[in-house]
């Protein structure tokens, strides 16, 4: 898989997206949009939401393009840090409306989503071409598959515990040592 | 071995708190706690950053989509809306705030409290015009907005707020309102795009108060203002939780 984000200066977008510069902010969503979009559906798993966030996103980087600051952090993360950050509040505050119906439509969406995305788990490669860290390759793999399903599908604990049968105390406790473990693992 | 400290122990939670964040297993409580936390506190800003930099690759596991063709004209219309307003509102904060002529017609503004939303916009509509073209030249492409906001139940008027620009708005009650004990009305407002309410403050029955709203988005047609009953702090959320007594949304004029 050829990376595409490396020919791009995100920084140097963010740079000019502060100087007011239009071209900027379009050239930064040429580059990116597409792959924004895709990070956006898989958590909000609606394609007009996604739609409106990738809006509102763009619309915050544009914004808050003079605060970004290349000693803290690469310029490629923060600006999907924006989008994914709007997308995770969303639903977490969609999920707070709505009170589920067992007949209701959507939940039978979503609950086929989460088993297809939990039946091909075992025969899913979650590298994807991308190098699968040593850090995280030393997590177990049911412990690995709940970290990357919350970024990836931004699931809850309670989705997470849902989905895997594992009881929501021991999801809390296996994500949360998951992350000391890479923390020290990083150090 | 030595006990870590409980400085350090503090480090730990908030560091994995970061990770949680950012993997986006919080509920949202926790998350807009975390948020209003982050302006004030650079060593949490940087836990985030270090977690976010290092989920980062792992988006590449999801499929591009290309994003509909109308998507990028929405995002460059809202870009110059933005910008041009923000244009507008630099010179116009420098004057002092026309004279509040809108109170003087309050009394009229009572006696449509019973006659329901139509005539209350109406009279809105006629309130407006005639408050704000003697004064103002540039009425014509300014946007004025102006908002009833009806009690759920019995539909009738309880507030009007009263637009002058996109950036400052008036909340002026028609009448008093008795909150219970322990108790406090908060206001609210959510633009059809945002992703949730955003609180504007507690308000005082039977009083009027004067907002900018810097913060924000410029208000937009059928933008939702509301008060809702909360403890008397306010939302200890963030996000309404307590039941709505008064609700409308903004109206072009």
């Amino acid at each position: 898989m050829t990376d595409v984000s490396s020919e791009f200066d995100h920084a140097a977008a963010l740079a000019n997206c502060a100087r007011g510069e239009h071209d900027a902010l379009h050239q930064l969503y040429v580059h990116e949009g597409a792959r924004l979009l895709g990070v956006v559906i898989r958590i909000v798993k609606d394609r007009g939401m996604a739609e409106d966030i990738v809006h509102d996103a763009c619309l915050n980087i544009w914004q808050r393009a003079d605060s970004f600051d290349p000693a803290k952090g690469s310029a490629r993360a923060w600006i999907f840090s924006v989008a994914r950050h709007l997308a995770l509040n969303a639903i977490r505050y969609r999920d707070r409306e709505v009170t589920f119906d067992s007949h209701d439509p959507t939940e039978l969406d979503l609950d086929e989503h989460f088993q297809h995305a939990f039946v091909v788990d075992e025969a899913f490669d979650w590298q994807t071409g991308q190098r699968m860290d040593s850090c995280l390759e030393e997590l177990e793999p049911e412990r690995r598959n709940c970290v990357l399903h919350a970024y990836v599908d931004g699931l809850s604990h309670a989705e997470i515990a849902a989905h895997t049968g594992a009881p929501l105390g021991t999801v809390k406790a296996w994500i949360k040592r998951s992350l000391l473990r890479l923390r020290e693992c990083m150090a | 071995m030595t006990r870590p400290s409980q400085h350090e122990h503090e480090d730990e939670d908030d560091h994995t708190l970061a990770g949680e964040y950012v993997l986006g297993t919080l509920s949202l409580e926790q998350r807009k706690a975390l948020e209003a936390r982050l302006p004030n506190e650079p060593e949490l800003q940087q836990a985030v950053m270090a977690w976010e930099e290092r989920f980062l690759p792992y988006t590449a596991i999801t499929d591009q989509v290309t994003p509909s063709d109308n998507l990028w004209p929405r995002i460059e219309r809202s870009l110059a809306s933005r910008e041009a307003l923000a244009k507008r509102a630099r010179p116009a904060s420098a004057v002092p705030p026309r004279p509040r002529r809108m109170l003087h017609s309050l009394p009229l503004w009572r006696g449509a409290a019973g006659f329901g939303l139509a005539a209350a916009l109406v009279m809105g509509v006629m309130l407006a015009n005639e408050v704000t073209s003697p004064t103002s030249p540039t009425v014509s492409t300014t946007p004025e907005y102006m908002v009833v906001l009806l009690a759920p139940q019995t539909q009738s008027a309880g507030w009007v707020v009263q637009a002058s620009s996109r950036q400052e708005i008036e909340l002026i009650p028609l009448g008093t309102f008795e909150v219970p004990e322990g108790k406090a009305l908060e206001f609210w407002t959510k633009g059809d795009e945002w992703q949730a309410p955003v609180s504007l403050g507690l308000v005082e029955p039977g009083q009027p108060i004067r907002l900018r709203l810097d913060e924000l988005p410029p208000l937009e047609d059928n933008q939702l203002f509301e008060l809702t009953l909360e403890d008397e702090t306010g939302s200890p959320t963030g996000l309404p939780t307590g039941p709505i007594e008064f609700i409308g949304r903004a109206v072009e004029i």
